[in-house]
């Protein structure tokens, strides 16, 4: 199969399970027990007709219609970019989207380059320093690290650089503008709840991956020849190594934007979208909820297929199948 | 039963494996028992709030209608409440205990369902091939395409929030990654001489999976359970940690929220529960490990 067939494949592939997850939370929704009728009439004062708002917002809404019909009407208004109304803020979902997507991308971004910078280079040193004590603290911090829950971290973090020593602030300030040392300020704590835990495990698996790239037989080529061992590392180790390592940072990138970000955000209180859709939850602001899940699960797909596309450019020697 | 004492030994030698078996069997003894003999969770007492664990002391600044003014009064720790209480004069031990049942009943309940429909729906799709393979090996895909949080956030949401309903959605939509495991286990093993001969003397395709193919493909199903109860007890802990767990019992999840509402008084109130919270995941990671390894061939 050409690089070109098995990526035409993947694209269909990927197509596929789009539309599968698409049928899967409409489905999800007709299941539950709430109508958006019900949400709606809760909170309406006395002297209404009742029976007639339910009628106005299910032909609003189309749920009157024949069950294929609405699958269809689904389907198509989210194809079209309409992703349904908020009742809540009174405005299309995409447009909240749109205002709070930033907050969860910047953090994801400063967490990701901090677990990508200190667990590559923990990683590397690990491993060259096999078996030494440093090597046996990093394993013990770094088995710490993916063992800790992060939610509890971050209170950890506020109770102590908060609240005992002042240094920052306990919850984040919206109104900071978001290219600015402040606001770096004020992300520190949240960086380091997210990022640890990405960094513990990156650290392991670079550590991993280096070690058995090490007992190559091109390795002891390289040495062989008499190259310094700098560049045996850094050049011949290092780069198949780091294959592998790629494949699982792009593959975390999308579960950590909406698992990882999601407590994150509502710990400090970053109006990205996790918080956005907890407050929905509570608001009982049903489409918002739909809309950030399906987000989840369409951007886990494009980092999937990003993940495949990258390996095989990256590694020749791969076989498509 | 040889096989079992073989690998327990092997696992013995693992220290750090051991340390976390005898945390997780430590806490099911607290989980089981403990409730006899501590206060009850739920006993509200205002005269006895924030009191701090014994050997610590809550300074405060309260304001008293009888002096006209701010007094600081000191309230120090006492025995009667090891772990001391929490805003409402809750018992903070007798609380953890509550969650350590709700953690434990979560982590074992919801895996083991999780286990067994990854297992047989893995083992069903590499052993008849086919169409079928196909089929639910894509609808894994769609599965494992929701981002989990998210996809347990909108199942408590929609259905309602009991810990009957919390065990369920984790079980029900945690089985992808076992069905994965299993299938691929199984792929390799079904071409073997033994799995062939077997079919040659007429035996079952029933008799074949639960004979011949589980058998073969229980170590790797053990350790994958181990290291798969942390994420089920972690998913419970976020979930009512972000007010959608189950609102009648006292769970690690929800003390931990409270905690961090009273982190400039009651820090201990959020300080216990991540505590337990961290040590039992690490049990069970380190176990699992040490399984994974006393598994592994070789070695010895």
């Amino acid at each position: 199969m050409s690089l070109r067939t098995y990526i035409a494949k993947r694209l269909l592939h990927t197509i596929l399970i789009a539309w599968g997850v698409m049928t899967a939370a409409f489905f999800l929704m007709r299941l539950g027990p709430n109508s958006p009728a019900d949400k709606y009439i809760a909170g309406l004062g006395a002297g209404h007709n009742v029976t007639q708002v339910v009628a106005a917002i299910e032909s609003r809404y189309g749920v009157d219609k024949p069950l294929h019909e609405q699958y269809f009407n689904y389907i198509s208004s989210l194809l079209h970019g309409d992703w349904g109304w908020s009742f809540g803020t009174s405005m299309p979902v995409m447009e909240l989207i749109k205002t709070h997507w930033i907050y969860s991308f910047q953090l994801v971004l400063l967490s990701s380059i901090f677990a990508i910078v200190l667990g590559i280079s923990l990683g590397i040193f690990t491993a060259v320093k096999k078996n030494s004590r440093a090597d046996h603290i990093a394993a013990f911090f770094s088995f710490a690290g993916i063992s800790i829950p992060h939610f509890w971290l971050g209170i950890m973090l506020i109770l102590i650089f908060s609240v005992k020593l002042g240094w920052f602030q306990t919850y984040y300030d919206t109104s900071l503008p978001l290219l600015s040392l402040d606001n770096l300020h004020a992300l520190t704590l949240p960086v380091i709840t997210l990022g640890t835990g990405m960094m513990a495990g990156y650290s392991r698996y670079v550590r991993n991956s280096m070690l058995e790239n090490m007992g190559k037989d091109f390795v002891r080529t390289a040495r062989a020849k008499g190259l310094p061992e700098r560049t045996v590392i850094g050049k011949h180790v290092f780069r198949n190594a780091m294959l592998p390592v790629i494949t699982i940072i792009m593959l975390d990138m999308s579960g950590i934007v909406f698992g990882g970000a999601y407590m994150t955000e509502v710990i400090f209180g970053i109006p990205g979208l996790g918080w956005m859709s907890l407050k929905a939850v509570f608001a009982d602001d049903y489409s918002v909820v739909m809309a950030v899940t399906l987000i989840g699960a369409f951007m886990t797909l494009l980092f999937n297929l990003l993940a495949d596309i990258a390996y095989t450019y990256l590694d020749p020697r791969i076989r498509y199948e | 039963m040889k096989l079992t004492a073989y690998y327990w030994e092997r696992t013995k030698r693992n220290r750090t494996a051991i340390a976390g078996l005898l945390f997780i069997i430590f806490l099911i003894i607290l989980a089981t028992a403990g409730p006899l003999f501590t206060l009850s969770p739920t006993q509200v007492n205002f005269d006895e709030k924030n009191i701090p664990p014994p050997g610590f002391a809550l300074e405060q600044s309260i304001y008293s209608a009888s002096s006209g003014g701010f007094v600081t009064t000191v309230q120090q720790g006492t025995w009667a409440h090891p772990l001391g209480t929490d805003g409402m004069g809750r018992d903070m031990l007798a609380m953890l205990i509550s969650g350590a049942r709700v953690s434990l009943l979560v982590g074992l309940l919801a895996t083991g369902i999780a286990i067994i429909i990854g297992a047989l729906i893995g083992i069903t799709c590499a052993y008849f091939g086919g169409a079928m393979d196909g089929l639910l090996m894509r609808a894994t895909d769609i599965f494992m395409t929701f981002p989990f949080l998210l996809l347990l956030i909108l199942i408590v949401y929609l259905f309602g929030q009991s810990l009957t309903l919390i065990i369920l959605a984790i079980g029900l939509t945690g089985w992808t990654g076992t069905a994965r495991l299993v299938r691929s286990e199984t792929l390799s093993l079904r071409t073997r001489e033994f799995i062939l001969a077997s079919k040659a003397l007429g035996a079952s395709h029933l008799r074949i999976i639960f004979y011949h193919l589980l058998p073969n493909v229980l170590s790797s199903i053990i350790v994958l359970a181990t290291l798969s109860i942390p994420g089920a007890i972690l998913a419970e802990a976020a979930l009512s940690f972000i007010g959608l767990g189950d609102p009648q019992v006292a769970s690690w999840g929800n003390i931990l929220n409270a905690g961090q509402g009273s982190l400039r008084t009651a820090w201990w109130v959020a300080v216990e529960p991540g505590l337990l919270l961290f040590f039992t995941v690490l049990a069970f990671n380190l176990l699992g490990e040490g399984l994974r390894e006393a598994f592994e061939p070789g070695g010895d």
